[in-house]
């Protein structure tokens, strides 16, 4: 056995939302060279528009920078990036585990916060080296001491770096940490090659690239790899490593960091986790951590105009290559059409992809209220997965219905415990555990996945004055008397506004969405009544009046053309809205739902 | 072609800009308006050749009262040959700018249709407004109207006008009613963009109060004797106004004048804004400044539907044309905005002309 070079430093940055990881790999970049600064575009490693505009990572990165340390000595470190959302989470696994080390950046005023609890956990879990340091140290609002004890609490570390990633102070500092803390990386430079898919990406002309570390062995050009856990055999085409500009290479040894270029068109062949070997001299044991990623939430997509159906499946089937965590098959609304319910890892995917469809692919499209996966056992005894309201079986052929609970992790600073309870029990919680983390509590809640879909976050963040931060993971399936809330406009069911709710909520429930629907339903040349029912009792009703005036005030031979392009202005406007039956809806109308939290309850 | 039989001339000239006002209007260039005349007459004499026996001339503005009677007897003198025999021709004034001797000038001079601009008789409406007339000076004006021989007497008013109550209403209602018009045009107040009220933040008008106003408006004026025969627009017998309903007809027109618009044989053009540029260009002989509109037979089709559905009286399909989604007339008859009838002509009831826009946007296909 021989270990891998010793220069080698592999880590990640482990940090919240707007703590500054971006910017601090920027500064790591500009400082050993690997960009000039003046042709450097800020959030160099963010390479979507999307993510540019959100300000949040979504594909993991892997970049390789070499390093003069104080010893003398020249080091190669490879940063890879992570996801900061916690939709995912997986991602974020796979990425730390093909390090040995992270840094754990906290910003000195906001502290530590529950996603950054919930990836150093996942860190420790992966059994790497946790440098902490604090950012923004330069800020007003700082508070190094407070933050350095939350982190001190986190982790039992006493020493803390302070940076400025903005100012790039401190940023050699910890370079040198990196290079002194974080352990070469092991493995067997002679075993046969295993190598770790930590992330893929997709490129329109080459197709699949993945990013990945060697564990064991290596990898050369040409070699004919198998993923071991979905049997995809390829040629490595090119090799190479991202420096940051993709650098191929003819063979990538045991504890480097890089990318491969197959040809595989679909990233379902290569999926994230996966571990590739040599066919010729296979390994005899995958690495560890592979796990099939499962949509979360459902809900459907239907084009506004019926025409697009086709350019829709195209365009979900262009982006399912590079998302393989998205998922669709084809459904049909008596209200909407023909469209395709789809799964995402939660709901930021979701608007992400339904982001990406209409503006990559110029698609206009109607989103309807997002669900989670219900498990029905029937009275014949078998167990159907409904990932729609109305795949719900008759009531009278359903035994039991269950569905997905999270374990949720909530950070809150004391004086917002008591708005957390009170959210989490009104939202069908079941207390945990609570403990508290210098000056801020940890809540722990099971709660059902579907009630965090619903407005969950946006209802922490206004209650606790945006204090509170959120993790969760799946926890299992519980049995809930769940009942379907059908949603009729002028008298005709509306498939598409369907919800299952507890029982005890259906009232409420059904009360706020038809007042969401009629403050977002205009009016229309008629009453349109909207109704709120349950197996065909009605529980709520609401009435978008009829219009009474809608006419051209003055039009005299001067405007006659100003007046017939405000017409079309107009027109231009229904577009957005969808014909169900005779009444015009606008599209906002099916995520009324998603509202109906915010208003008075 | 026998040629225009219709007329608009553009008279922008005003003492001030009202603040609901995004018309083309020059104010404080008086001094300009024999400068102006002249170049009205050297852009009719460009375009004589597309013109027929007139049938109808309007005078509008801008204050077309201040260009005062001398130089609209010019601007007469000048069409003179071309009238039609009984034709209407209407000018526009503003109360404060009229008097019982200009009254009469203007009667000589063969104006036959007065179009007194009122807005409403509420001193805090008029204030609202920036209106320069007092509530008296609109009665006066309307006596001295009568007096001067004018047998065909409209006045224009507002409703929807910031901090107008439904007793407001009622108020400017029996106010003109006493003043026993031949015609009303009571328009909605729309805040447009480039007016001072749409640009301060006027909040607009509560849309039931809004709708409540209008009907009663309608119901006020049908009560008292006048027909409801234009979206806008009352007469009493014998009163409707030929020139305006010649647009509402689609006909032809020919506008002449800063910002004045002509429609005819299929092309719209708009003489641009700006009088500098105007009275530079025709003092040079050349053509003012325009931009060119040709209507496709699509678009013409749109419009005749759009203006002719404002009218009382039922649509020509066959003059029309065919509308985009037939199959609308059956719904829009079930929930009785449109009235029974055969497919040669159309007619909205009295709901349907309430929501006229609705119901166009069902019927055609604005693109």
């Amino acid at each position: 056995m021989a270990a891998p070079a010793t220069n080698i430093r592999n880590f990640s940055i482990i940090a919240h939302i707007d703590h500054g990881k971006s910017t601090l790999a920027d500064r790591i970049l500009e400082i050993t060279g690997a960009v000039d600064a003046r042709d450097h575009r800020p959030q160099m490693l963010d390479s979507m528009d999307l993510e540019r505009e959100r300000g949040i990572t979504i594909k993991a990165q892997a970049v390789r920078v070499e390093y003069t340390a104080r010893d003398g000595k020249l080091y190669r470190l490879h940063l890879i990036d992570t996801p900061g959302h916690v939709d995912f989470t997986y991602e974020v696994s796979r990425s730390l585990a093909a390090c040995d080390g992270a840094l754990l950046l906290v910003d000195a005023s906001q502290g530590v916060e529950a996603q950054t609890v919930a990836n150093t956990y996942l860190a420790v879990d992966a059994g790497i080296e946790l440098i902490p340091a604090l950012n923004k140290i330069d800020l007003p609002g700082a508070e190094p001491e407070r933050v350095a004890g939350e982190i001190h609490e986190l982790l039992g570390e006493e020493q803390v770096l302070s940076v400025s990633a903005k100012s790039g102070a401190g940023v050699e500092e910890l370079l040198e940490a990196i290079v002194a803390q974080v352990p070469p990386p092991d493995g067997d430079t002679e075993a046969p090659a295993r190598a770790l898919i930590f992330d893929s990406d997709f490129d329109p002309y080459r197709g699949v690239v993945g990013y990945l570390r060697v564990v064991d062995g290596a990898l050369h050009k040409g070699d004919r790899l198998l993923a071991m856990q979905t049997g995809t055999e390829a040629d490595a085409d090119e090799i190479g490593f991202f420096g940051p500009e993709m650098t191929p290479v003819d063979t990538l040894h045991a504890g480097e960091v890089g990318y491969l270029i197959t040809g595989i068109k679909d990233v379902s062949l290569l999926r994230v986790g996966d571990t590739l070997t040599s066919k010729a001299r296979p390994a005899e044991e995958p690495l560890p951590g592979y796990r099939e990623v499962k949509p979360m939430v459902f809900c459907g997509l239907f084009p506004v105009d019926t025409d697009q159906f086709p350019d829709l499946r195209d365009a979900l089937e262009k982006l399912e290559l590079n998302d393989a965590a998205l998922s669709w098959e084809p459904e049909t609304s008596q209200a909407l059409g023909f469209g395709f319910r789809c799964g995402f890892l939660g709901l930021l995917h979701m608007d992400i992809v339904r982001e990406r469809l209409e503006r990559e692919y110029d698609l206009e499209l109607l989103a309807t209220t997002p669900n989670v996966e219900y498990r029905v056992t029937t009275t014949a005894g078998t167990v159907l997965p409904v990932r729609s309201p109305a795949g719900l079986p008759e009531p009278t052929s359903i035994e039991h219905i269950e569905e997905p609970y999270v374990r949720a992790s909530i950070l809150v600073p004391h004086d917002g415990v008591g708005a957390v309870m009170a959210l989490c029990q009104d939202r069908r919680g079941i207390f945990v555990t609570m403990e508290s983390i210098e000056q801020r509590q940890q809540v722990v809640y099971d709660l059902p996945l579907a009630e965090i879909v619903l407005d969950f976050y946006d209802q922490l963040k206004s209650r606790t004055h945006g204090y509170a931060s959120l993790d969760y993971e799946l926890h299992g399936y519980r049995e809930s008397p769940l009942v379907k809330l059908d949603i009729l406009l002028a008298g005709d069911p509306v498939d598409a506004l369907s919800m299952l709710v507890h029982r005890d909520l259906a009232f409420g429930r059904g009360k706020a969405l038809v007042e969401a629907l009629r403050a977002t339903i205009p009016r229309q040349m008629f009453e349109v009544p909207i109704q709120a029912t349950i197996g065909g009792k009605v529980l709520a009703r609401e009435t978008v009046k009829a219009k009474r005036k809608d006419v051209l005030a003055k039009c005299y031979g001067g405007d006659i053309s100003r007046k017939r392009k405000l017409l079309e202005r107009q027109k231009e406007g229904k577009k957005r809205m969808k014909h169900v039956g005779s009444v015009e809806v606008p599209q906002e109308a099916f995520l009324s739902v998603l509202q109906i939290g915010t208003g008075k309850r | 072609m026998s040629g225009v039989r219709h007329l608009y001339v553009h008279l922008p000239f005003c003492a001030s800009r009202c603040g609901y006002c995004a018309f083309v209007v020059e104010v404080g260039a008086l001094d300009r308006r024999d400068a102006y005349l002249d170049a009205l007459l050297a852009e009719l004499d460009r375009e004589s050749g597309r013109l027929g026996t007139l049938e109808t001339v309007y005078l509008g503005g801008g204050t077309p009262s201040l260009m005062r009677p001398r130089r609209i007897a010019r601007l007469l003198d000048a069409l003179a040959p071309r009238l039609a025999p009984g034709a209407e021709i209407t000018i526009e004034a503003n109360p404060e700018t009229i008097e019982g001797r200009a009254l009469r000038d203007l009667r000589l001079a063969g104006v036959n249709r007065l179009s007194l601009g009122v807005q409403s008789f509420q001193p805090h409406l008029l204030r609202a407004l920036e209106r320069q007339a007092t509530p008296d000076q609109a009665r006066q004006a309307a006596r001295c109207a009568r007096r001067a021989g004018f047998e065909d007497l409209s006045i224009d008013l507002l409703f929807g006008v910031p901090g107008q109550t439904p007793a407001d209403l009622e108020a400017d209602l029996a106010e003109a009613l006493a003043l026993a018009p031949d015609h009303l045009s009571w328009y909605e107040l729309e805040l447009k963009p480039g007016s001072r009220l749409a640009s301060n933040g006027t909040e607009p008008y509560d849309e039931d109060e809004a709708a409540d106003a209008y009907r009663r408006v309608v119901a006020g004026l049908e009560d008292a004797g006048y027909r409801w025969y234009e979206t806008a627009n009352f007469a009493r017998s014998g009163h409707r106004c030929r020139h305006s309903l010649a647009y509402w007809g689609a006909a032809d027109y020919l506008g002449i004048g800063v910002g004045a618009v002509s429609t005819v044989d299929g092309v719209r053009w708009r003489n641009a804004p700006g009088l500098g540029r105007y009275l530079a260009a025709l003092a040079a002989g050349g053509e003012p400044p325009r931009t060119r509109e040709p209507l496709d037979p699509d678009t013409v089709r749109r419009e005749r539907w759009m203006l002719g559905l404002r009218l009382d009286e039922p649509l020509d399909v066959a003059w029309a044309g065919a509308p985009d989604f037939p199959e609308a007339v059956a719904r829009l008859r079930r929930l009785g905005l449109v009235a029974e009838g055969g497919d040669e002509d159309l007619a909205l009831t009295r709901e349907g002309r309430f929501l006229q826009n609705s119901v166009l946007h069902q019927l055609m296909e604005y693109v």
